[in-house]
């Protein structure tokens, strides 16, 4: 009998986590040149991606928010947030302009480059809100949410890349995708000193600037959906 | 020495500004930063007391990354107390920290520092040319709504994202109906209101930003042919309120016959002078007596006791006589009773107002004496002929003897007013009776042939005297002798005969007489009486 159970709970888990990825179609999508895969069109994999990246900073503006209640800004700063954000040190296109002049390689880089520079700040927010009993429960739900995210959203990222690099719309000059541990930073423990709420900040900025930068990819590189 | 002199001034400076009441200017505040299209900004301050004297405002900014401090590249482009921020001044996703600086003549004021983001700071302008248009979609007609984004706000290359909102209402109502876009740059409006003018608005928000304002209103008219509906459904109901109408109508007009069919009326009493509220009261004393006191018997309609009564004029002997004549017509028209017998009318016979049974019988119940009533029995002959009825009297009348002569008549016994017509051709009439008097008349004994011996008798008995005598049929009194005597003509059956003068006899009785018939003619005989009448 209690092989029986345990089978049966094995067969359930399987099946919701094999529902996870949200895949409506019952072929599998094309990844490593499988029989039988449903090939996704370059459009699509944009949309699905900007609007992960457009849920990630949702959560990320509610937990910014979340974390003001709880900070109050001292008179004696000229400016709420005087640190710089850890990945300051990036170049970014900081206008429209300079998002346009700029490559679509250098375009993704920057993308992936913000991506992987916030998989382990958050990661480690996480822990840190998991352990803190004064914080509202959601707020580690949603910090742990948002770390995943991260992860996903940097996976769907390549993907896009690859595509592109496929149909030969970027070069593979894209180092970003060969050796990713070489775009950290080098002072990769910086972001050990800020606190809660400036890191929550930052991401806040740094998640719209992941969505800003894939709309700008997407009609740069497919405008005719939906730009 | 220098320094006591600036000194000096200063103490100056600041008496003299405080006895004019001049100071440094007062604290600025700034009010709010926009950007329209994330790409350039503008800030606008509230400048604070000027202090009575020129004040310049400087605005102050540093980046996030630096700690350069940079002053307003344009004060104009924004209006006053604004500052301009061009795209090659704006960075996005960089924290500004702005100040604004108030300076006169006698110092300066900072205001508070502001950090701007300018990706928070967004509010774009309204959307642009709204257009709308009625479409139809199986027959059923809807709105489209479409509008494109702001001129400045680039979309296209996906640097802003706007998300869309309308509303619209009717020209009369005051709320609005609000529908929310996403990205599309097309609405469909289903749930279109009654026809008249309809007013639209759209508005756009950036991924997070500020709503803009509303756009400038559209109009647009819907066609009329909604009450196209409206009015097959007003056709219907007034169809089935007809017919309504109808099948009420033909309930109405069937429930009397079928009433009378199920529930036939009882019919009601139709007994004269019967009342129904008495019988429904329950007193069958009341009801029996208001029956009684109806009419009983019937009369004709115009029965009045004045009929019954005979009319009564007063009549003087000759003079009168054709009063008398007259009255006796009205007599018998009167006298509906005794038509028959005074039906031959101009006779003198007729029953009188003491043939009726119901009235006068008090007064006329006694006979008359002839002997003895001469004088007294006309008074009251008189009196009993009188009737008292609406004040007219009328001639006695005598009864002819053919009357009497007649049983069948029972009311011989009393005395009877007859109505004489008296025809009395009488050249040498000299009498100047002046009244008739009523007395029986009998034939005594017939003489001759033609000589008929007359007597009154008494009404005691109450009996007519048996016939001792043939009857014979008597034309008219010819003539009224002097000694009083009445002269009576004998009718005969065949022509006319001379009358023959026959003396009368006297007899005991003074109201005897005896008269000779002479030359009939036709008619009957009306005897009348031959005594004086007492005048009274």
């Amino acid at each position: 009998m209690p092989r029986n159970i345990t089978s049966v709970w094995v067969l359930l888990a399987s099946i919701t986590l094999g529902s996870r990825p949200a895949n409506v179609a019952a072929a599998p999508i094309c990844a490593n040149g499988q029989a039988r895969c449903r090939v996704v069109s370059l459009a699509n994999l944009f949309d699905r991606v900007i609007q992960h990246s457009a849920r990630m900073h949702g959560i990320s503006n509610d937990l910014h928010s979340e974390f003001e209640q709880y900070f109050v800004p001292s008179r004696n700063h000229i400016g709420r947030v005087s640190r710089n954000c850890h990945t300051s040190a990036l170049l970014t296109p900081n206008g429209k302009e300079n998002a346009q002049r700029i490559a679509r390689e250098e375009l993704t880089e920057v993308i992936l480059k913000l991506l992987l520079a916030w998989r382990d700040p958050l990661w480690h927010f996480h822990q840190i809100t998991a352990h803190q009993h004064d914080l509202a429960n959601f707020s580690s739900d949603k910090a742990l949410e948002m770390s995943d995210m991260v992860h996903e959203l940097r996976k769907g990222v390549e993907k896009v890349a690859q595509k592109m690099q496929t149909l030969g719309m970027i070069s593979n000059s894209v180092s970003a995708l060969s050796s990713p541990e070489d775009l950290l930073p080098s002072e990769s423990g910086e972001w050990r000193l800020m606190k809660d709420h400036e890191l929550l900040y930052c991401f806040r900025r740094d998640s719209d600037k992941i969505q800003n930068y894939l709309k700008i990819l997407k009609c740069r590189i497919v405008p005719e959906h939906g730009c | 020495m220098r320094n006591v002199l600036e000194l000096t001034w200063l103490l100056l400076l600041v008496v003299t500004s405080h006895a004019k009441g001049l100071s440094p200017p007062g604290k600025p505040t700034l009010t709010s930063c926009r950007s329209p299209e994330k790409e350039t900004f503008t800030c606008w301050w509230q400048p604070g007391s000027d202090g009575g004297l020129p004040t310049t405002y400087a605005l102050y900014y540093g980046k996030e990354s630096s700690d350069f401090v940079y002053e307003c590249p344009d004060y104009f482009t924004g209006g006053e107390n604004s500052c301009f921020f061009n795209k090659n001044n704006t960075s996005i996703w960089v924290n500004y920290n702005i100040t604004v600086v108030a300076t006169n003549r006698l110092g300066s004021n900072f205001s508070d520092p502001v950090d701007v983001d300018v990706v928070y700071i967004v509010q774009p302008n309204p959307p642009e040319n709204v257009s709308l248009s009625i479409m139809e979609d199986k027959g059923w007609p809807f709105l489209r709504v479409t509008w494109a984004p702001p001129r400045k706000a680039d979309t296209r290359s996906g640097w802003i994202t706007l998300i869309y909102e309308l509303r619209i209402r009717s020209e009369g109502e005051n709320e609005w109906e609000t529908h929310v876009a996403g990205q599309q740059k097309l609405f469909n409006i289903f749930s279109l209101r009654s026809g008249g003018l309809n007013l639209v608005q759209v508005r756009c928000k950036p991924d997070h930003g500020f709503w803009s304002e509303w756009s400038s209103t559209s109009q647009i008219r819907f066609p009329d042919y909604f009450h196209r509906e409206k009015s097959a459904w007003i056709v219907i109901t007034a169809v089935c309120a007809l017919i309504f109408l109808i099948i009420t109508w033909l309930l109405h007009m069937n429930s009397r016959s079928l009433k009378h069919c199920l529930l036939p009326p009882v019919p009601g009493p139709k007994i004269k002078g019967f009342d129904q509220q008495l019988l429904k009261k329950g007193k069958s004393e009341d009801i029996f007596s208001a029956l009684a006191m109806s009419e009983f018997p019937p009369m004709s309609s115009s029965s009045n006791r004045d009929d019954l009564l005979v009319e009564y004029l007063e009549v003087h002997i000759p003079e009168e006589l054709e009063a008398m004549l007259e009255a006796s017509k009205d007599l018998d028209s009167a006298d509906g009773g005794f038509k028959s017998e005074s039906s031959t009318s101009d006779s003198d016979s007729g029953r009188g107002s003491c043939d009726s049974r119901t009235l006068l019988m008090e007064k006329c119940g006694r006979p008359k004496e002839h002997e003895d009533s001469t004088g007294e029995a006309e008074p009251e002959d008189w009196e009993v002929a009188r009737v008292d009825a609406g004040g007219r009297t009328w001639p006695s009348v005598f009864t002819g003897p053919s009357h009497l002569l007649r049983p069948s008549e029972g009311q011989v016994c009393k005395q009877i007013k007859a109505r004489s017509d008296v025809n009395i051709s009488a050249p040498g009439h000299k009498q100047s009776p002046a009244r008739w008097s009523v007395e029986y008349v009998g034939v005594q004994t017939v003489v001759e042939d033609d000589v008929v011996l007359l007597q009154p008798w008494s009404g005691r008995d109450g009996c007519p005297p048996p016939p001792t005598f043939h009857e014979r049929d008597y034309s008219q009194v010819k003539r009224v002798g002097s000694d009083d005597t009445l002269l009576l003509l004998q009718k005969l059956p065949a022509g006319t005969a001379d009358g023959r003068e026959g003396r009368s006899c006297d007899t005991s009785q003074k109201s005897a007489t005896c008269m000779h018939s002479t030359a009939p003619m036709s008619g009957y005989i009306d005897t009348a009486a031959v005594f004086p009448m007492a005048t009274y």
